[in-house]
């Protein structure tokens, strides 16, 4: 983690900035393919016609986008530290669901969102505290 | 669950995982190296082969299985990269961040199956 820029450059912003494009595609997706979909076609189940949506097209950008801050994350940050909090948009896709989307999360669910958040928070501690410490 | 649905399934997670690991030694190499060389471009073109492969084998896994069934394998790869860039990049691992790994895997897991 030496000469780690700060600013724009800072390798934890990218971190958030690359889960975040992949949060907010997840969602273009599923709205851009259910807007498209054709479900009676069978040529429909290869996904190509999704780009016929330019939502879809808005979340192909944003997945070229985490992909590049993630290279430049990978650059500074151990991928053993990274990689699991890169795994927060398995808990923020599902609560997005049931913010914006009003889908419906069972309590088995709810206890595998509060697994993952532990454990979040125990990757991500001690690199608060070196951090503190700089 | 047939064998070659297994084969596949393994075979999807272990191109992913790997292709994560030599992105990262790519990516660290080009902060010693910078990006115009040789080792770097091959790194990096070995890596986004690897994901693409991964990408489509996904793809064709997910067109005979429902996502919930295949997503939990995706959560081990928190488990196996952790443990893999300890083993290949020499990366610091203490009981701290294994027990962290653990539980987003568990969690990854127990989302996708509920």
């Amino acid at each position: 983690m030496q000469n780690r820029p700060s600013g724009f450059g800072n390798p934890w912003l990218q971190l958030t900035l690359s889960v975040l494009c992949v949060f907010v595609s997840e969602f273009l997706l599923k709205r851009g393919a259910t807007d498209v979909a054709e479900p009676d076609s069978a040529f429909s189940w290869t996904g190509i016609n999704g780009l016929t949506s330019p939502l879809v097209w808005w979340a192909i950008l944003l997945i070229i986008a985490s992909f590049i801050s993630w290279l430049y994350v990978l650059r500074y940050i151990p991928i053993a530290v990274a990689y699991p909090l890169s795994r927060v948009v398995d808990v923020l896709v599902p609560l997005g669901c049931w913010i914006f989307l009003g889908e419906f999360i069972s309590t088995l669910r709810w206890c595998g969102i509060a697994l993952v958040v532990i454990g979040l928070a125990l990757v991500a501690k001690p690199v608060a505290q070196i951090e503190e410490r700089l | 669950m047939s064998f070659l649905a297994f084969f596949f399934i393994v075979v999807s997670l272990l191109s992913f995982v790997v292709a994560q690991l030599v992105l990262k030694k790519a990516m660290e190499f080009s902060a010693k190296s910078g990006l115009h060389n040789s080792r770097f471009i091959s790194l990096i073109s070995i890596g986004i082969a690897l994901m693409t492969i991964s990408f489509f084998l996904t793809l064709g896994l997910l067109q005979r299985f429902d996502l919930s069934y295949l997503y939990p394998f995706q959560g081990l790869s928190v488990m196996i990269i952790t443990l893999m860039a300890a083993m290949m990049l020499k990366e610091k691992l203490n009981l701290r961040l294994t027990i962290g790994a653990l539980l987003i895997t568990a969690g990854i897991v127990l989302v996708s199956l509920s």
